[in-house]
């Protein structure tokens, strides 16, 4: 009995210890930010390493040379899901791994710019229809293969195969302006004419139409062709070299060679990297729940968190505290913002999945431009960013990521002023008619805007109180609903998007793509992305004079062009933008030779290297 | 025996059909689709509309039942909407046995924990140690799981270095014997954290089992024929007080099952826990499908043990 009660002991002193140390230190642990991936994918194409960038100073440590050798652990907050395979793919933690290991034949540099990867030069015809590639010589796959123009023109075959998309690809857009698409894709014919090889390493890619941004449409990942001809598309992404470790085959500086999944990827140096040897022998990727990355940062277990969620801005300041830890911030490739729902959809054309704006019905509760501009002057976005990002995000104006050259800061500012706003709605007649304390429509109607919000992200959700309060303040009246989840969200605003149940304004994010700042996909009258069912045709002519050839080979003629959609969209405001977050970055100081791009933390990896490597 | 066990087992067919009747019709009634959350403004809403065509999620709701309990029935619970085609069974089985030793290593502790203590506890109410656990029943119950983990993560793995804080296994390179070892060392804080609560219930159930069972006649007459404490408590009192234990343990072992995403989360040990939670909120039917209707099988067995332990604890319950 006597040993009994000490075994007893034993067990309950050390609860009772854990008791304290609760006390002390419950400070650090933030509950972690959702991550929201799934609603804002964008089309990062996980290019990395460019071929030009020799100038890499390796970090500030610049009196010591690289050294090889050495190993390096990333975290990652979430396991991917498993496809390893370019064509297939469809999120960042798979980006994550393919970024190391495969490659396309042109990557962007810090500017947004292409630049040559797998291609070494490209020349386009006079109309912009074709453009033609030089590759590198003498490149190899991961097992030996060489890699040539037919690796080229089989990727874009199978992307353009009328069995993609059934088999869950979703990347057909880089093949749908090529020659021949439809055709091909129809299965009316055997031979894919969009990309043709002209020699061993020479690949040429015909669009139908002159194409403003052919770089962009060439950049797709390529995959090998000597590993899946034999293989029907239907079975690719269930294939073994497209799920299993060690059978994932690519061109670039690490082989994916080993996993335990959902918890440790591993990365190893590929010897033979056309590109030059990598330094360091082996990078892994443990999945790291995001309330424990921070502390492994701190201990060295883990050496770095980049993309796509990083630090959370909650905890910058303690992370930079750390002796051992580099941190790097930048602006993300996106935006939140709120969006009024200017029209809605009628009842059949949304079941129908219809979109025809003659037949849209007009939301009179935001329908005035200036109760738009009114409302964008009364929320506090500095305070947004300040109060939820802890002032690691900025304020935005334009719709087009601030990283382009097409992104103008000239346009209507809207800062914070509810005296500025409160007068604008007397203005327009949107005053408190009955005296109940809130204002009314012009005609003296009650005047309550419906706003909704998603779960998912937690600093947007908190965003959606501190918005109502602010709209309250300048007496407009805001049903704030429950939050709903993310698939039935989405119902509500974007597919039945038919007054019922009724919103006026929405909260979302976007995450954009690096490739282009074309506008097309989400603020075209007719896009289903334009959740606003903004219907300007001003607009329109806009963006489509952006595209329109052959002035807009010229960027400046782009640029401007853009800078004009910028204005109208700033001015008829059919979404307030609420803020951009940025990217924090954190990498234990060992690791040097670091070099992001504006869209990845991985960029250049062979060039990495370790300080402290024997 | 042997024909009430069939008989049970036979019982498990129609309340298989019934449930997955309902489990299909909760999966479809929710809305949303797997393709509603993929926004991206580069694909084409044409492209998800064929993606829907092709899964067959436009078809009549009994034509998709159909085939859905037809594949099922053989066996082949389809492939997963969002894992980009990957068979739900290989989703399911690479993270089915994890999820049971996790589940096991929390019973053990919960046993090893909640029965002692109880008892003890029992035997000696109002003590100073009795309180105590009283207090650490309350406080088991009442930290949430994902505070009490990081806690024993912040105090165990990062400040002392006893334990891993997160995944399963070390490395791609551990074998063996090693393996185990590592693997068994990779549960034992997530095990804790998962059998906290149920430790914290049983030995409150325990102490009370106990002390009625204390307080009943035929404890009095045991003790009055002169029997030692010692039997008293491992001959009568035990067998009769765990009943009420093993009932509730057969509801436990589909719990357990059915894996902690809380935990798996924290711990990043990947289970059925959060398969399933990613699964609901991607609207991944064939698995919330197949994994409810797993659960559902477990937690009929589970039942199913249950009643037959009590024939073994208690010989006056016979079933023919």
């Amino acid at each position: 009995m006597n040993k009994k009660f000490w075994y007893l002991l034993i067990v309950l002193t050390l609860f009772a210890f854990l008791l304290v140390a609760c006390n002390s230190d419950s400070g650090n642990e933030e509950p972690s930010d959702e991550d929201d991936q799934t609603e804002e994918p964008s089309d990062e194409d996980s290019d990395d390493g460019g071929e030009d960038s020799g100038e890499d100073d390796g970090g500030e440590t610049a009196s010591d040379e690289p050294k090889s050798g050495g190993e390096l652990v990333g975290a990652m907050d979430t396991a991917p899901a498993g496809v390893y395979n370019p064509i297939f793919y469809s999120e960042a933690y798979e980006a994550n791994i393919l970024s190391f290991t495969h490659e396309a034949l042109v990557s962007q540099n810090g500017s947004l710019e292409f630049i040559p990867q797998l291609a070494k030069e490209w020349k386009t015809n006079e109309d912009q229809t074709a453009i033609t590639f030089q590759l590198e010589e003498g490149v190899k796959w991961h097992d030996g293969e060489e890699f040539t123009a037919e690796d080229v023109v089989f990727t874009y075959q199978t992307i353009a195969d009328p069995g993609y998309t059934e088999a869950g690809g979703i990347r057909t857009e880089y093949v749908t302006p090529l020659v021949g698409y439809e055709e091909y894709v129809a299965g009316e014919t055997d031979e894919f004419q969009g990309v043709t090889a002209d020699d061993k390493y020479t690949v040429t890619f015909h669009f139908k139409e002159p194409n403003v941004n052919p770089l962009y449409y060439s950049s797709f990942t390529i995959i090998p062709k000597h590993i899946f001809e034999d293989i029907p598309v239907s079975e690719m992404p269930s294939h073994p070299a497209t799920l299993d470790a060690g059978e994932v085959i690519g061109t670039g500086p690490f082989v994916f060679s080993d996993m335990v999944e959902r918890e440790q990827y591993v990365l190893t140096r590929n010897d033979d990297y056309w590109n030059g040897k990598p330094y360091l022998d082996k990078i892994t990727w443990k999945v790291v729940d995001q309330s424990v990355i921070t502390s492994l940062l701190e201990t060295g277990e883990i050496d770095f968190v980049a993309d796509p969620n990083g630090v959370p801005a909650a905890d910058y300041d303690m992370v930079a505290g750390y002796d051992n830890i580099e941190m790097m911030e930048q602006t993300d490739f996106g935006y939140q913002l709120m969006g009024f729902k200017l029209n809605y959809r009628t009842t059949e054309d949304a079941e129908s999945g219809t979109i025809n704006p003659d037949n849209w019905i007009e939301n009179p509760d935001v329908a005035d431009q200036q109760v738009r501009q009114a409302i964008a002057y009364a929320i506090n976005r500095p305070g947004l960013v300040q109060g939820l990002l802890h002032g690691h995000g900025s304020v935005i104006n334009a719709p087009i990521a601030q990283q382009f050259w097409a992104y103008t800061e000239d346009v209507p500012q809207y800062e914070y002023n509810p005296d500025t706003a409160a007068q604008m709605l007397d203005e327009a007649g949107y005053v408190d008619a009955d005296g109940d304390g809130w204002r009314d429509t012009p005609e003296g109607e009650e005047w309550i805007l419906d706003l909704a919000y998603p779960t998912g992200n937690k600093i947007r959700e908190r965003s959606a109180p501190i918005i109502e309060e602010n709209l309250e303040e300048i007496g407009i009246n805001v049903n704030l609903g429950q939050a709903s989840e993310f698939s039935a969200y989405i119902e509500d605003i974007m597919t039945n998007d038919d007054q019922n149940p009724e919103v006026d304004l929405y909260l979302l994010g976007w995450s954009l793509g690096s490739g282009d700042p074309d506008p097309n996909g989400l603020w075209n009258i007719e896009a289903a992305y334009n959740i606003s069912r903004w219907n300007n045709p001003k607009s329109d002519e806009l963006i489509n004079k952006g595209l329109k050839t052959p002035e807009a080979f010229e960027q400046s003629f782009r640029e401007q062009v853009y800078a004009e959609w910028q204005n109208l969209y700033a001015t008829d405001l059919p979404a307030v933008l609420l803020y951009a977050q940025n990217k924090i970055y954190a990498y234990n100081e060992r690791l040097q030779g670091v070099d992001p791009l504006p869209y990845s933390f991985i960029n250049n990896p062979h060039l990495w290297w370790v300080n402290d490597a024997q | 025996m042997y024909k009430y066990i069939i008989r049970r087992i036979l019982i498990f067919v129609p309340m298989l059909f019934a449930l997955s009747v309902v489990v299909f019709a909760l999966a479809k009634a929710a809305p949303g689709d797997p393709f509603t959350t993929m926004l991206d403004p580069n694909v084409d809403p044409e492209v998800y509309e064929e993606r829907r065509e092709a899964e067959g999620l436009n078809d009549p709701l009994p034509v998709q039942y159909y085939h859905w309990i037809w594949s099922t029935v053989q066996g082949d619970f389809g492939e997963s909407l969002i894992y980009n085609g990957r068979p739900v069974l290989d989703l399911i089985s690479a993270r089915f046995l994890n999820t049971i030793y996790l589940g096991l290593v929390a019973l053990f502790f919960t046993i090893i924990v909640a029965i002692p203590i109880g008892i003890y506890s029992a035997r000696n109410p109002y003590s100073w140690l009795d309180y105590f656990a009283t207090g650490f029943g309350f406080f088991g119950l009442a930290i949430p799981n994902f505070f009490f983990g990081l806690l024993a993560i912040y105090f165990f793995s990062i400040k002392m270095g006893w334990f891993p804080s997160q995944g399963t296994i070390s490395g791609t390179d551990v074998a063996g014997m090693q393996e185990f070892f590592d693997r068994l060392h990779h549960m034992i804080l997530p095990g804790i954290t998962l059998g906290l609560a149920g430790t914290a219930t049983y030995m409150r159930y325990m102490r009370s089992e106990v002390l009625d069972v204390l307080g009943s006649d035929y404890i009095r007459t045991a003790k009055a024929k002169g029997m030692t404490n010692r039997n008293v408590l491992y001959k009568h009192t035990l067998r009769n007080a765990l009943i009420p234990i093993i009932t509730l343990m057969g509801f436990e072992f589909g719990v357990l099952i059915s894996g902690a995403v809380i935990t798996e989360r924290v711990f990043n040990y990947p289970g059925l826990g959060t398969l399933f939670l990613q699964g609901v909120i991607n609207r991944d039917y064939p698995i919330v499908m197949a994994l409810a209707l797993i659960f559902g099988v477990f937690i009929l067995v589970g039942n199913l043990l249950a009643d037959i332990f009590y024939s073994v604890v208690d010989p006056r319950i016979r079933y023919d």
